[in-house]
């Protein structure tokens, strides 16, 4: 067995874990946010939710809006533009 | 000082009403039409679209710039698969609508030939242009469209070059 070896055996070997560990992680398993404080969390991931919604929303609206903007825009115009080439049409 | 209060009052509610948009009632041929476009955008509405508009691109910047006086725009196109659809009676109650003093008719081409109407109306107030009205129509199509406030007609008109329809250069003379 070369040093190698006696080094990884020595690194892998199986340690026992400090008597107290046990009745620390179930400590920190039971140490739960109080009440008030996950009320606290509930109201902010609402609103969260909520802002978040309302921008998406605020977002969509805006978009169709300038969508029926440019709709409305494109018929007035093009309407104009036939005027005066019916216009144009006549007077030449 | 009552007869003051009741003229001041009038003379508001006649301004008042007289930047309303046309009625525009054409419900018996939305029930015909096989395609109907009907746009109906307030001034808050078109404050809010306008936020939107990017102003990098050259046709949206200059729908954004036209946006800036105008209170209201409303469109109502309709098309249809069989002629005959809309009526003479449809056209007149919207011309009743644009009557002078308030509005008057700058352009009107008749085409017995082809069938087709149009006509722009323009409403002033002080010498400045305070509304337009589009009225056109051809056998198998209805438009009105009706713009509350101020705009540059000629802006408007600049614009139907763009979204890919060929723009017409009417000489200055024949610009009313």
């Amino acid at each position: 067995m070369d040093w190698l070896e006696q080094e990884l055996k020595r690194a892998l070997e199986r340690k026992e874990p400090a008597p107290e560990f046990t009745a620390r992680v179930l400590a920190a398993a039971r140490r739960r946010p109080s009440l008030a404080a996950r009320r606290w969390i509930a109201i902010a991931a609402s609103v969260v939710v909520l802002a978040g919604g309302g921008v998406g929303y605020r977002w969509y609206a805006g978009i169709q809006a300038k969508n029926q903007v440019m709709l409305a825009v494109r018929i007035a115009a093009g309407k104009l533009n036939q005027v005066q080439t019916h216009v144009l049409e006549v007077t030449q | 000082m009552k007869r003051i209060s009741k003229l001041l009052l009038w003379s508001s509610l006649a301004a008042a009403l007289g930047a309303q948009p046309l009625q525009i009632n054409l419900d018996q041929l939305a029930s015909k039409a096989s395609e109907t476009v009907d746009v109906s955008l307030n001034g808050a509405t078109l404050q809010f679209a306008a936020k939107f508009l990017d102003g990098k691109d050259s046709e949206e910047a200059k729908v954004k710039k036209l946006l800036a006086g105008i209170e209201g725009i409303y469109v109502k196109s309709f098309e249809f698969k069989t002629e005959g659809a809309w009526s003479k009676a449809d056209l007149e109650r919207l011309r009743n609508q644009l009557r002078p003093p308030q509005w008057s008719r700058i352009v009107g081409v008749t085409s017995t030939e082809d069938g087709e109407t149009a006509e722009v109306y323009v409403r002033s107030e002080n010498n400045k242009m305070t509304g337009l009205a589009i009225l056109a129509a051809e056998p198998k199509e209805f438009t009105v469209v009706n713009i509350v406030g101020s705009l540059d007609l000629n802006s408007l008109a600049d614009l139907g070059g763009h979204f890919g329809i060929p723009k017409v250069d009417v000489p200055a003379a024949q610009k009313k």
